[in-house]
């Protein structure tokens, strides 16, 4: 069995990428030493879109379930932690009868509803932050893995969700404020004690880590193994006796748990939540990290996450056209690079790359170089062919 | 005359059961219907026929009213005679579109899904940098302007009525409905579109010139959604991020009628535009939105081939 994928047999103790990800975590470490609190907090940000992008990955790169609704998971998280904080904030300043966030007055709402009046509790706020998101999206899973829809339509079906849940939540004014969302939230304190810009970042930091070692470390599994080979051949894993299903809805339900408590920590450090987070756009934010990163790889989408989202702050101020460059990334990656920009880092840094050797010898600068020729061929033969039209039909004097 | 006894029959039965106010809701569904077949007719051909997993779907609607936008700014040009431009401005980014990307990840669904996702993010970004991002307006034409009463009160005030702009859409989508049925089923070139998706190196072996017959099927496919844009782009303001809006309602649409036939396509148009009209009527639009988006995610649960496709022996 070990001798099926080599993926099996590297799961020695990685020195090179233990070592790569302690220097990671010190160099971010120390950033708030030499960096103001805004770009602190952005970094922070930044960090939870990368272990979105990482639990997506775990879906997609590995499993090979694309989805679009990675950022409703997200959101559903964030919506625990924001009542949890708009509701103290309203407890402490009794302006609006009772604890009753104002827009639920605005919106003629006598008391707290039923579904959202624990969360004003830390304890159940937390467990909410996790636990939503993750039985709905076993629900999901439970509803959609357990029969014979293939891979594109879970796509759609994902894309489905995204659309029908953000129209819920704006449409519900009374319960989620609209499109407004939920600003104007107490800060997130410890026993008291309110937590400062800089120990949110370690918070983010941390889970980030975590996430990164911890799906290293899921991946490197028999049940990593078991997940790429469902990527690779779902029937033939089916016919080895494995229930694929559940398999895919533990991951599933896993990812959205990520994605839950990446939501929650967002808001925390953004005080802010709206269903924007919810929409398809934002999903495609997540699936382009992950792409441009390279699937199957965690590395990838992480530094992807980071990277991108340094360079839009910056690029936004410039250019009003920072989405179409992320366009033409997209499609020059999918045409050319299918492994991500992961795959042309060198091979010294290998550990840290797709653990699916099988297709690393497609993405060497030879294969791309062929790609290219390969993409220009039809247009030069259609230039070819208009050319020779054209001259044929030139006016002969 | 008939008018007056219709009246009088709505109105006997008037206690507790109101009919007026549901037939209108249907006859607006009718309205919504027509947009949802107008928007997924082009998205049959290129994923009903050709398979293929078009997500920028809804940006070859927004290209095709840009084109109208571009015409009437320009020549002052009526909104019918820039459907001809429409069409063939989109069809021929189309084919571009399928020699240069869609050719290339043949056989790659999830691929394919990413590139058009991509693509659609560029086209939107190309627009606006041509158009910019303002909201842009149509002017319909004049003589498609008023409204079609169907059933007047006592005192001559509409009870049911439809715009003739709607009837428009509803006329134009069946016409388009009809040619494309032809074309497929009638022509040899249809009979060619089908056979080289149902066994491509067979058809290749007849002789059939199928990286064309690729190009003129997905061409066609976009150029009906450059039509749809047109007609669609004086019902609101055209702006980048129009397609959007059309994208998934499209894909519902021909995801719940099944891909198998045509006919599906104005089945599930049919379906979802009239048990939304209905719902909205009884709760509300968002909710019925949801309902139907909830409705449709069972569906694909269940018959992933579509509710009106003959089940085929495996």
């Amino acid at each position: 069995m070990t001798q099926v994928l080599p993926g099996v047999q590297e799961s020695a103790f990685p020195r090179k990428l233990a070592l790569m990800a302690g220097i990671g975590f010190l160099i971010f470490a120390v950033f708030p030493l030499l960096f103001g609190e805004f770009q602190i907090s952005f970094l922070g940000k930044l960090f939870l879109f990368g272990s979105l992008a990482i639990a997506l990955d775990l879906v997609w790169g590995f499993t090979g379930i694309l989805s679009f609704a990675q950022g409703v998971f997200f959101s559903l998280g964030g919506y625990a932690m924001g009542y949890y904080l708009k509701l103290n904030l309203t407890a402490g300043s009794s302006d609006y009868g009772g604890n009753l966030p104002e827009f639920m007055v605005s919106n003629g709402l006598e008391q707290l509803p039923w579904f959202i009046a624990p969360l004003q509790y830390f304890p159940i706020a937390m467990v909410a932050m996790v636990l939503v998101p993750a039985g709905f999206a076993y629900l999901i899973g439970w509803f959609i893995f357990t029969s014979r829809v293939s891979g594109v339509y879970i796509t759609i079906i994902s894309l489905a969700i995204a659309s029908a849940l953000n129209t819920f939540f704006v449409s519900q004014q009374a319960y989620t404020n609209g499109t407004n969302g939920l600003s104007d939230i107490a800060p997130l304190s410890f026993f008291g004690a309110k937590i400062p810009p800089i120990g949110l970042y370690w918070m983010c930091l941390v889970f980030t880590t975590a996430v990164l070692i911890g799906a290293w470390w899921l991946t490197k599994s028999n049940l990593g193994l078991i997940l790429r080979s469902i990527k690779e051949n779902e029937a033939r894993v089916s016919f080895l006796g494995y229930n694929i299903a559940s398999y895919k809805i533990f991951i599933w339900t896993l990812s959205a748990g990520i994605a839950g408590i990446a939501g929650g920590l967002f808001v925390a450090l953004n005080q802010f939540i709206s269903p924007v987070y919810m929409a398809v756009p934002f999903g495609t934010q997540v699936v382009i990290w992950v792409a441009i990163g390279g699937r199957g790889t965690l590395i990838g989408p992480l530094a992807a996450a980071l990277i991108l989202g340094q360079v839009q702050n910056y690029a936004e101020q410039i250019t009003q056209d920072w989405q179409l460059i992320i366009g033409v990334l997209l499609l020059i990656v999918v045409l050319f690079i299918p492994n991500g920009l992961m795959s042309l880092v060198p091979k010294q840094f290998g550990q840290a790359k797709s653990p699916s050797k099988s297709n690393s010898s497609h993405s060497d600068a030879g294969y791309l170089q062929a790609q290219l020729v390969d993409w220009i061929t039809p247009l030069q033969k259609l230039i070819k062919t208009t050319l020779t039209i054209v001259r044929n039909n030139r006016p002969r004097c | 005359m008939l008018n007056q006894l219709a009246l009088t029959y709505l109105f006997a039965q008037n206690s507790g059961f109101q009919i007026v106010p549901i037939i209108n809701q249907l006859i607006s569904g009718v309205g919504i219907v027509g947009i949802l077949l107008l928007t997924g007719l082009g998205l049959a051909i290129t994923f009903g026929v050709m398979g293929i997993i078009n997500l920028a779907h809804g940006e070859f609607i927004m290209l095709g009213a840009y084109v109208t936008v571009f015409m009437q700014e320009l020549f002052d040009m009526d909104l019918l005679l820039t459907i001809p431009f429409a069409f063939l401005v989109t069809a021929v980014i189309g084919a571009l579109i399928e020699l240069t990307i869609i050719r290339r990840l043949h056989g790659r669904p999830l691929e394919t899904l990413l590139a058009t996702w991509g693509l659609s993010i560029v086209l939107r970004g190309v627009i606006k940098l041509l158009f910019t991002a303002q909201l842009k307006y149509v002017q319909s034409p004049s003589y498609l302007s008023g409204n079609l009463k169907l059933l007047t009160n006592e005192q001559g005030l509409p009870l049911i009525s439809i715009s003739h702009y709607r009837l428009f859409i509803i006329g134009i989508a069946i016409a388009l409905f009809l040619i494309t049925a032809y074309l497929l089923y009638g022509t040899s070139l249809g009979r060619k579109m089908r056979a080289v998706t149902q066994n491509r190196d067979m058809a290749k072996c007849l002789g059939i010139n199928t990286s064309l017959v690729d190009m003129g099927t997905f061409a066609y496919g976009c150029g009906l959604a450059g039509i749809a844009g047109t007609v669609l782009s004086s019902l609101k303001s055209v702006s980048p991020p129009m397609g959007q809006d059309y994208l998934i309602d499209a894909w519902m649409v021909v995801v719940t009628g099944g891909v198998d036939k045509l006919i599906g396509t104005l089945a599930g148009a049919v379906l979802i535009g009239e048990s939304n009209a209905i719902i909205a009527f009884l709760l509300s639009d968002p909710v019925a939105r949801v309902i139907v988006l909830l409705a449709v995610i069972v569906i694909i649960r269940y018959r992933p081939e579509g509710l009106f496709t003959v089940q085929k022996r495996g």
